[in-house]
């Protein structure tokens, strides 16, 4: 028997190189662990436990989109590398909660060979004693036999002079096995081949058997031959050469398993399946509150969109190779934005730009205002590359339906980035949708050449006028059609003429989603009032010139926030009693006269008493 | 109008729905229940095919049984690229109708052993599988070295023919008989080849394979990545 232990903590290989074809998902399997392996259209290739999260169905019988792995059954969709669930078809107004991240194993490509494992650390298995300036991996064999019985047969069948079909002459092998799971043959010898009429001599190769123990009882046979120099002995001679192998292969295999057969099978292995990743297994603590900086994250790379945009790139830090555990980010949705802190002390929210799959870093796009209150002047003027800033995790307040039978982005100026992610969304998955982008100049046309190659319709509005475009707007907006979504983001009287007008015009509220830059109300904190808090049995005063929040983190109530003037939506609080002042523009205009959140950074009551679920 | 005698959840009937679809002909289904009914077996259905076998077609005065025959006659009757039964080739023509072959024995084997667990059949299931894994490691080293050559069909050469669909049905049903594909890479590669054809259709039990190029190669293929796309 193997050491099943020490087996957890090595590289194992689990497939070829070339077995991982554009969208396609392949069904591996480890220590009795399936996986789902698929390599994204960026390269990246994922090892995923082969089990969705929310009804257990296999993942290698999904879809891979390029960008995410979406699940057969109910169309969960999970993000590249992260494996983080970006997308929930039964709840498509919600964002799906980040616990929501499946197993994830590493994986590396070296000797034309995936390798992965369940908690690897140390060194992939070196060929260094064979000539590795040109690998040939050989086709895969399973064979249905422990992985102990089958170096020394394998060892007896290459060195008694077996012949293939097309062998004229027989290699003599010499055997080495530095461990369990690799055998090396040392080719003494000529291999001739006839693969076509005049007999072609190729050179014969030293071959590195890789054991990959699939389960108790199966054991893959991974080959690779080594320095055989492909251009040069053309291919048809290569083809004869990897038929020889694998003819080889079968018959050793059928041997094998015949002498096996009447032995005793084993029990399969049970791999742990934890139900949540230990990363993700940890609730937020109950005390946590304002603004969060839980991560680190490198600024990688800054770009000019146009004269007064720039992109920001960031980096997770300390992403390793061939580590067990590559840091990733927290995967984020369309829509979705971070906290970002900045040198000069100041936090300021940003939309994410990133299509789907795209979670090797996170992108912002950010215009330098001249009105900024230091938020645009700070990243555009003093951040370099190299600089390590904190970030919170990605937030999504403005989470975009999938269902919708047309999607409208409605875009102001720079309030194109929440709706440049979605457009990336819903045109890599062919959901019709059309862009409107209101901008004062042609210069401030970002990302134009990539739109115009989307399948929607992009629409530029340049240089229009107050009135100009409202009559757009009005247009666009002139009679509600069902099941289709609008969302909408740019300057508040702008988001204010949209949502008037809609409503007006007899769009239902939940049909207009919309993302305020920053609160353009003043507050008015004039009022006194008394909360009870339900849960935390508190009864506290809050005085007129301070907020509900600030009253709360005084008393360690936590309530998260992150922009703390009501536009984000972050530090939503229930309310179970009473008539909330609303002070926000993040609640639609039903949800505020519902009465049963509010939002705490700003708004207030206009009863005596309010009840919160806190 | 063709007329196919139809089982839903028959491999053999989905041959040649996959066909129909595919080359795009209209046609009429009329349901025969397999199974519990067992209406294959009654006088009516007998008298149209003497075997009590499912799928048949009539066109007119013309009534055809066995599922590879009908796919013969449908390819050169409706195929005007003349590419899914290639008559004018002999060596793809002999290898059309070996593979044709090849697909009967998966048919006494990976679809007996799917009989035994979902229709109840009192045959010996394990012995089915045995056969099934047997022909299933020969076909994935077939579809392995095809690979190898860029070609990504049963059969060498540009285009798909019957024999495809002749294999794939009791292929990508295999796992309704305990019969995994995990160990069948090529296989698994080639399936989702099939299902990106146009005019593919499913049936319950298999999935589509969403949206991805049909000429997929295993190593090197060029494709978007999906940096391009990023500002």
């Amino acid at each position: 028997m193997i050491d099943l232990e020490a087996a957890r903590y090595r590289w194992h290989p689990v497939a070829s190189s070339t077995d991982l074809v554009p969208r396609h998902v392949f069904q591996a399997q480890l220590l009795g662990r399936e996986m789902a392996l698929w390599r994204a259209d960026d390269g990246n290739v994922n090892a995923w436990e082969n089990r969705c999260l929310h009804r257990g169905v296999r993942l290698s019988i999904g879809i891979n989109d390029g960008r995410e792995l979406v699940c057969q059954y109910h169309g969960w969709r999970y993000a590249n590398r992260t494996a983080g669930c970006t997308y929930i078809p039964a709840h498509p107004a919600d964002a799906p909660a980040r616990t929501i991240c499946n197993n994830t194993y590493p994986a590396v490509e070296k000797h034309g060979l995936i390798w992965s494992g369940e908690k690897p650390d140390g060194q992939i298995p070196s060929l260094d004693v064979l000539d590795t300036t040109s690998i040939t991996p050989l086709r895969g064999v399973t064979i249905n036999v422990p992985l102990e019985n089958i170096a020394l047969p394998l060892i007896d069948y290459y060195s008694s002079g077996q012949r293939g079909a097309s062998g004229d002459s027989v290699v003599h092998y010499g055997a080495d096995t530095p461990d369990p799971f690799l055998l090396i043959l040392h080719a003494h010898g000529h291999l001739h081949t006839s693969a076509n009429a005049q007999a072609v001599d190729t050179p014969t190769p030293d071959i590195a058997f890789f054991f990959q123990p699939l389960d108790a009882a199966r054991t893959a046979v991974r080959g690779v031959l080594c320095g055989v120099d492909e251009h040069n002995i053309g291919s048809a001679a290569l083809i004869a050469l990897l038929k020889q192998h694998s003819f080889m292969l079968c018959r050793a295999r059928d041997i094998i398993e015949s002498g096996h057969r009447d032995k005793p099978v084993p029990t399969p292995w049970t791999p742990y399946i934890p139900k949540v990743s230990d990363r993700h297994a940890s609730m937020p603590p109950l005390t946590s509150a304002g603004q969060q900086a839980k991560l680190r994250v490198r600024l990688s790379a800054i770009e000019n969109l146009s004269p007064s945009v720039k992109t920001f790139r960031f980096q997770a830090l300390n992403t390793q190779i061939e580590s067990a555990a590559p840091s990733v980010l927290p995967v984020a949705q369309p829509g979705a934005h971070i906290d970002i802190h900045l040198p000069n002390g100041l936090v300021r929210q940003y939309s994410l730009i990133n299509g789907p799959g795209q979670t090797d870093h996170y992108a912002i796009a950010v215009k330098r205002l001249d009105d900024s209150t230091g938020g645009s002047h700070a990243l555009h003027d003093s951040l370099k590359v190299g600089d390590v800033l904190a970030t919170s995790v990605p937030r999504n307040n403005f989470t975009l339906r999938r269902d919708a039978e047309h999607t409208h982005l409605i875009a102001g100026g720079i309030g194109l980035t929440p709706l440049l992610s979605m457009a990336r969304a819903l045109d890599h998955s062919n959901l019709p949708f059309t862009l409107h982008h209101f901008i004062a100049t042609e210069t401030d046309a970002i990302n134009r050449a990539e739109l115009e190659n989307m399948s929607a319709a992009v629409h530029w509005h340049v240089g229009q006028d107050v009135q100009q475009t409202q009559d757009t707007l009005s247009a666009l907006l002139d009679a509600p059609t069902e099941h289709h979504h609008v969302y909408i983001c740019g300057p508040g009287a702008m988001l204010g003429f949209t949502r008037e007008t809609a409503a007006t015009r007899g769009w239902a509220d939940e049909s207009i989603h919309f993302e305020y830059f920053k609160n353009p109300d003043v507050v008015d904190d004039s009022s006194e009032f008394n909360v009870e808090l339900a849960r935390s049995g508190l009864s506290l005063q809050v005085p007129a010139g301070k907020s509900l929040l600030s009253v709360l983190r005084e008393h360690n109530v936590g309530v998260q926030s992150s922009c703390e003037q009501g536009a984000c939506g972050t530090c939503r609080v229930e309310v179970l009693e009473g008539e909330p002042d609303h002070q926000d523009v993040y609640l639609s205009d039903t949800e505020k006269a519902q009465g049963n959140c509010l939002m705490s950074c700003v708004s207030r009551a206009r009863s005596k008493r309010l009840v919160l679920d806190l | 109008m063709i007329i196919l005698y139809d089982y839903e959840l028959s491999g053999n009937c989905y041959k040649v729905r996959l066909l129909l679809s595919m080359l795009n002909v209209s046609y009429e289904k009329k349901a025969i229940e397999f199974y519990p009914a067992a209406e294959h077996k009654t006088d009516a259905f007998l008298s149209i095919n003497a075997l009590g076998q499912l799928p048949v077609i009539q066109t007119g005065d013309l009534t055809i049984n066995d599922s590879h025959a009908i796919l013969v006659y449908l390819a050169r009757q409706y195929d005007k690229s003349d590419t899914w039964f290639p008559i004018s080739d002999p060596v793809r023509l002999a290898q059309v109708t070996q593979w044709m072959c090849f697909a009967d024995s998966l048919t006494s084997s990976a679809s007996s052993a799917r009989l035994v667990n979902g229709f109840f059949y009192d045959l010996d299931g394990e012995a089915c599988r045995q056969e099934a894994h047997r022909l299933f490691r020969i076909f994935d080293e077939h579809l392995w070295f095809n690979e190898r050559e860029d070609h990504l069909w049963v059969v060498p050469g540009k285009t798909p023919t019957i024999a495809d669909l002749a294999c794939f049905a009791y292929v990508v049903l295999s796992e309704e008989g305990g019969i995994s594909r995990m160990d069948y890479p090529a296989i698994r590669r080639w399936t989702d080849r099939v299902k990106r054809l146009a005019g593919f259709v499913v049936m319950p039990g298999v999935f589509p394979a969403g949206p991805g190029p049909v000429h997929v190669l295993p190593a090197n293929d060029t494709f978007p990545s999906a940096g391009t796309a990023e500002a």
